[in-house]
């Protein structure tokens, strides 16, 4: 079953220490352990236990409502903006429970990226954009903060499109430029982990390529997950794929395997189209 | 003989023409709705202007800038009513914008649920008292309390290098500064109900992605919030100046009605509308002019705060980029 988990090949050589079942996985990044997740009293996940190796693409699959959002919301506790959310469980980071309260915000932040559905500038120069986030972490001089706009921006595939317009407003760009410049936002505090929530829903096909093209090309540097309600995209960059059925997590495998030859009975249905 | 098809072609022409028809008369409605708003500030203006026109053309620029206002003798000086419609409109604006702020920050971004739908219906509520009320609560409950504090406030501010002046007088109560407190008070449910809406439409991804980058409440709020509704805040905040400009009883009753221009925000003075209210009674002839002069300088004042305003509202806009 594992033969075709090829990432395994340049994973470090702590690997074998993945907890049995986690089949493929290399060293995990991210690791949730009995997770549930209350919207008040409704029970929206229900005893989640996942390995998110280090620098892969990791997609979370399932129909509408299956909680795969909600699962990729806990990994940077943004659940906890609104009222009336909460976690049990844990979810560890290199080891560490971000679940934990005193786990720091800030730090949690700064290493967990998102990227949204729709693109999402604020309301400021392209600059400001990418300059807004370092600032709260980081102390740096006009000529540093400037080398790490440009670093992101060349990142994020974006540099050669804006390099002349950085003093405008972002607000003036296409919606998949838009989209680049939050991924782009997201990497300027060089983050270990992005978590991507549909990012290419809002977009059309030529520009949902482009993204497409630059998680592959993200994947050397960041360990990411991506929430797509898009099998194709799944099946397109992610190396491994969940799949997630009525809060539950039903499977989850090499791309390659879950898709040809699924384990569980709801997978099969749910990738051929029965349902979902 | 028609056939059924020709039948049915002229009941749908039939149809849209009188479709067409109503379409007109409702844009007409519509229109005249519209051009009712023009014709009456027109027709305001026009009115005031008119009633003024002895002492605005007979006066000349003698009404603007002297601040000699006497009926006995026939002078009439405006700058005194100007100046204190302008200070306690400022003093009320400085006080009422960062507490509104404050409010409708705190309901929209840390209040909890429970808290929020009871706060800001009392906010509605509070924007509803007559300015009358806040007239009387002013003179019997806030004059003398005024009163009792102002020694200290001059044995404090009055001390500072600069601003100190401003804060130096006798203690009575009444005057500039009791004023603009009164007028911080009516205006603020204006400024903050506006503020609390406009916060709340503001997308929830837009927060949330602001939050994912570690931002903290106030970056989120002053970065990101603001900016985004920049343009309704500062016309939350011109409703509430505009109140406080116009605004006749509260003002009447504790700015103490005296035509002296003095340097010092204890001292009592007098704005536009009150000295309408107070003198209107009376006035005859050349006076009555002078008052409705007086009206129709209020009107210019306003027009020209919210000229000022929405221009410096373009050219921040500019600077940013948008």
């Amino acid at each position: 079953m594992t033969e075709i988990a090829m990432p395994l090949a340049h994973s470090p050589p702590g690997a074998a220490a993945a907890p049995a079942g986690a089949a493929g996985a290399a060293a995990a990044r991210l690791a949730v352990r009995k997770l549930d997740f209350f919207y008040g009293t409704h029970r929206a996940l229900k005893g989640i236990n996942l390995d998110i190796p280090a620098r892969q693409v990791t997609a979370i699959i399932g129909p509408s409502g299956c909680g795969k959002s909600t699962l990729l919301r806990v990994f940077n506790r943004i659940y906890a903006l609104h009222p009336g959310l909460r976690a049990t469980g844990s979810v560890l980071l290199d080891g560490e429970d971000i679940l934990d309260p005193h786990y720091s915000m800030n730090r949690l932040r700064s290493r967990v990226g998102m990227v949204f559905q729709k693109p999402v500038p604020f309301p400021m120069t392209i600059f400001e954009n990418v300059a807004w986030g370092i600032r709260h972490h980081e102390r740096l001089g006009r000529a540093d903060l400037a080398d790490r706009v440009e670093q992101a921006l060349r990142r994020a595939a974006l540099w050669d499109e804006v390099k002349d317009t950085l003093g405008k407003s972002a607000l003036a760009l296409s919606g998949g430029q838009q989209q680049r410049l939050c991924i782009a936002r997201s990497i300027a505090l060089r983050p270990e982990v992005l978590l991507l929530d549909e990012p290419t829903s809002a977009l059309d096909p030529i520009a949902t390529g482009r993204i497409e093209q630059l998680i592959e090309e993200l994947k050397s540097d960041y360990t990411l997950v991506m929430v797509t309600h898009n099998m194709q995209q799944a099946a397109r960059v992610s190396d491994r794929t969940a799949f997630m059925y009525l809060g539950e997590l039903v499977e989850v495998d090499a791309t390659e395997t879950l898709f040809t030859r699924p384990g569980k009975r709801q997978t099969e249905d749910y990738i051929s189209g029965r349902f979902g | 003989m028609s056939s059924p098809i020709a039948i049915a072609t002229r009941a749908i022409d039939l149809r849209s023409r009188a479709d067409a028809r109503h379409d007109a008369w409702f844009r007409w409605l519509l229109a005249s709705c519209g051009l009712l708003v023009l014709a009456a500030l027109l027709g305001a203006a026009l009115a005031t202007l008119w009633g003024g026109r002895e002492v605005l053309f007979g006066h000349g620029f003698a009404f603007l800038t002297s601040a000699e206002w006497n009926p006995v003798s026939g002078e009439y000086g405006a700058l005194a009513p100007v100046y204190g419609t302008l200070v306690t409109s400022l003093v009320a604006l400085l006080l009422a914008v960062p507490v509104a702020f404050g409010i409708a920050m705190f309901l929209t971004e840390i209040a909890p649920a429970w808290m929020r739908a009871p706060v800001a219906s009392a906010i509605e509520l509070l924007a509803s008292i007559p300015s009358i009320i806040y007239g009387m609560w002013g003179l019997f409950v806030f004059v003398p309390f005024m009163a009792r504090v102002e020694p200290a406030i001059s044995a404090t501010l009055g001390r500072l290098p600069l601003v100190g002046g401003l804060f130096q007088g006798p203690p009575i109560g009444l005057g500039l500064l009791t004023a603009g407190i009164v007028l911080a008070v009516m205006i603020l449910p204006f400024i903050c109900a506006v503020m609390r809406e406009v916060f709340q439409a503001v997308p929830v991804r837009l927060r949330e992605s602001a939050y994912a980058l570690g931002a903290t409440t106030w970056e989120v709020v002053w970065h990101i919030v603001l900016p985004y509704t920049r343009g309704a805040v500062v016309g939350g905040i011109f409703l509430g100046l505009g109140r406080a400009l116009g605004e006749t009883m509260a003002v009447t009753f504790v700015l103490g009605n005296s035509y002296a221009i003095t340097g010092s925000l204890l001292m009592p003075g007098t704005s536009i509308s009150s000295a309408i209210a107070n003198e209107f009674n009376e006035a005859v002839g050349t006076h009555r002019s002078a008052l409705i002069a007086l009206g129709f300088l209020l009107f210019v004042v306003t027009f020209v705060v919210l000229l000022v305003a929405r221009l410096m509202l373009r050219r921040l806009a500019r600077r940013e980029g948008a």
